[in-house]
């Protein structure tokens, strides 16, 4: 029954060429998707809630990380396989922006995994998780502090131990994020900000002026902004400390652990360093608390004491988010893709996701070992007492 | 006959009656979904929930704790991270208010990291929360004169720790935990913090503890639902081995097998 429905939506979602497509939620997956169909020749409307230049969706907040084994180690181990297409999609898109002048930092240089002296039991059970879980390809090699201090001699000397794994890579998001915008306007995309819109299928709702659009597919990309329309959407608190000094260079995200936080460094352009991130099940979106301040930035100075002089240029929540399993999800229906819950995950999920998503408005019956995990059906009962309503 | 005997013995706090002797926390899973599958899968009638200060006070709309409340277990909000007598105090009332129990399982750390409680300042919490109308279940070491200050001051249930949260280093002090057993008989004692494992917590259970509350093993394992029903099982082994009776150890193997028409002489 599901698999004829399905079959049945495949065929329908078979967007002909030159479409109208609108999205909504103008963040990382909607500007991929808005990029990628405007590449494809369709014709895109992109809606945000607020402003497409200074971002309010979570890929701004991000610190850009593209790091499968570690995340699958925190979170559980499908999320190494979803990112293993990450890894090979990023440097493929970055080359396509590039082309046009579009250049967007991409850093294949690894991460290191460290802990304090009196932590190293964690270092023991990360690395005990690790082995279990993951595959041969995906094990970290361990580094004494000669090899810590040769791959970043700015790290304090008083780590002697660390994992590192090779083949993780992090991205410039806001870079990423301003290119994304100029291309999509280049290849004239429509670019709709400060409006609010109610998504259905082959419409689009402007909440303001009360005025709808039919168009031949509507994708629904808000995160937690799709959350009146979507039971099962939450917000999960982060909050990050952006700092800036000249004195310090790293070449990859520093990853620290510690019996309750998990904490990062991730270095940016112009010297800047994004530290993350809190979690807080908790929707409260307000400014960055005394206790959380004070626990990023203790952990960035124990990282190396010149931190100290560091500027803060930055400190900010926002909210991942995400749905009860913590995975992504591409609801579809005929003229409508709803697609959400990439958590903690944006960069390392999205090219996943994005091919899924395109893949399915193509038509494209795909032998992906990912369809089962990602795709779901619109409900159809859902849909009838909706209908009903 | 077995099933009947621990139908017939049930938890009882506060003058509630409770069929499982597994209290789990709320923290730490990689997802909600795992959460409330290892909470299924524990059996448990109890579950404590934590309220970070930066909670706003609408959060009853919020999703998550929409799903904690949807499991249909009795809440205990503790006061976790609370360092001070008035911070706690303060967390308590907003916990009350917000999931709408006077229950109260009460956490003054003293030690920063290692999470250790600080005695003197949850003694005077306690007092001051049950004058307020709370029923308190203290997280506290396993110190026998703290343990009847405690009840002093008014609490029904103890939750005397194993070890440090977080830690899953198990029962550190049986000597102090079998005191606390023994010199306070009819009171409710939980071991509460740093089991690691089953075998732990099916120990405390072997001592006599009421009930064990668990967190991290649980949360933090590979296969949480997995590991919840491994805990159950213990809680459940050896809270049966302790109603039975435990043999004492002896010095000398005995035969288990009946020795008629051995003769004599081979016995020595």
């Amino acid at each position: 029954m599901l698999e004829l429905y399905f079959a049945h939506v495949n065929t329908m979602m078979n967007l002909p060429e030159k479409s109208d497509v609108a999205i909504a939620g103008g963040g990382l997956l909607g500007r991929l998707l808005a990029w990628q169909l405007l590449e494809a020749g369709h014709r895109v409307s992109l809606y945000d809630a607020g402003s497409f230049t200074e971002s309010a969706s979570a890929a701004h907040t991000a610190a850009g990380m593209i790091s499968p084994i570690s995340e699958a180690i925190d979170t559980e181990p499908l999320m190494y396989d979803l990112g293993l297409v990450g890894l090979e999609q990023w440097p493929q898109w970055l080359a396509q922006l590039s082309v046009e002048s579009l250049p967007v930092h991409y850093a294949h240089q690894g991460s290191l995994i460290l802990a304090h002296h009196r932590d190293q039991s964690l270092l023991q059970q990360y690395a005990h998780d690790m082995k279990r879980q993951l595959p041969e390809s995906a094990q970290g090699q361990w580094l004494d502090k000669a090899s810590i201090n040769a791959l970043e001699p700015d790290v304090a000397d008083h780590f002697q131990q660390a994992l590192f794994f090779s083949q993780e890579a992090h991205i410039d998001n806001r870079q990423l994020l301003s290119a994304l915008l100029t291309r999509i306007q280049q290849l004239g995309g429509e670019c709709i900000a400060n409006t609010a819109v109610d998504v259905s299928a082959n419409t689009i709702q402007c909440l303001d002026a009360g005025t709808v659009k039919q168009v031949d597919c509507v994708l629904d990309c808000r995160g937690v902004g799709a959350k009146v329309q979507w039971n099962g959407v939450r917000g999960v608190r982060g909050e990050i400390v952006r700092v800036q000094t000249d004195e310090i260079r790293l070449q990859r995200p520093v990853r620290l652990l510690h019996p309750r936080y998990q904490l990062y460094v991730v270095p940016k352009l112009n010297n800047e360093f994004v530290i993350g991130a809190t979690q807080i099940e908790s929707e409260d979106n307000s400014p960055v608390s005394v206790q959380s301040a004070l626990e990023l930035n203790s952990a960035l100075y124990t990282i190396n004491p010149a931190f100290a002089e560091a500027r803060i240029v930055e400190m900010t929540s926002n909210l991942r988010p995400a749905l009860n399993d913590n995975r992504p999800q591409i609801q579809y229906d005929n003229g409508l893709v709803k697609v959400n819950g990439l958590y903690r995950h944006g960069y390392l999920l999205a090219p996943v996701v994005v091919q899924h998503v395109l893949d399915l408005l193509q038509g494209k019956t795909t032998n992906s070992p990912f369809n089962d995990v990602l795709l779901k059906p619109i409900d159809v009962s859902q849909k009838r007492i909706a209908s009903h309503a | 006959m077995n099933t009947e005997t621990i139908q017939n013995d049930p938890l009882t706090l506060y003058g509630e009656h409770l069929s499982s002797r597994f209290l789990l926390g709320t923290a730490l899973y990689h997802s909600p979904q795992a959460m409330c599958d290892s909470i299924a899968a524990s059996g448990c009638d109890i579950i404590t929930v934590g309220l970070r200060r930066q909670s706003p006070k609408d959060n009853s709309g919020d999703h998550f704790w929409q799903l904690i409340r949807d499991t249909g277990c009795k809440l205990l909000p503790n006061t976790a991270g609370c360092k001070s007598v008035k911070e706690a105090i303060t967390t308590a009332e907003m916990s009350r208010e917000l999931f709408e129990t006077n229950w109260l399982k009460l956490e003054v750390i003293g030690d920063d990291y290692n999470l250790q409680p600080d005695p003197f300042g949850l003694l005077e919490a306690a007092e001051q929360l049950i004058k307020r109308g709370f029923k308190v279940l203290p997280y506290c070491t396993d110190d026998l004169i703290l343990c009847q200050k405690l009840l002093d001051v008014g609490c029904e249930v103890l939750m005397p720790w194993g070890s440090p949260i977080g830690t899953g280093l198990g029962l550190m002090n049986p000597y102090n935990l079998k005191t606390l057993r023994e010199r306070l008989p009819h009171i409710p004692l939980i071991v509460d913090a740093g089991i690691g494992s089953p075998s732990q917590a099916c120990e405390a259970m072997e001592m006599g503890f009421d009930a064990v509350l668990l967190n991290t093993a649980v949360a933090k394992s590979q296969q949480p639902e997995q590991m919840a029903l491994a805990f159950a099982k213990s809680i459940e082994a050896g809270r049966s081995a302790y109603r039975a009776g435990l043999m004492e150890a002896r010095q000398t193997a005995s035969p288990s097998t009946p020795v008629v028409g051995q003769p004599f002489w081979h016995n020595g």
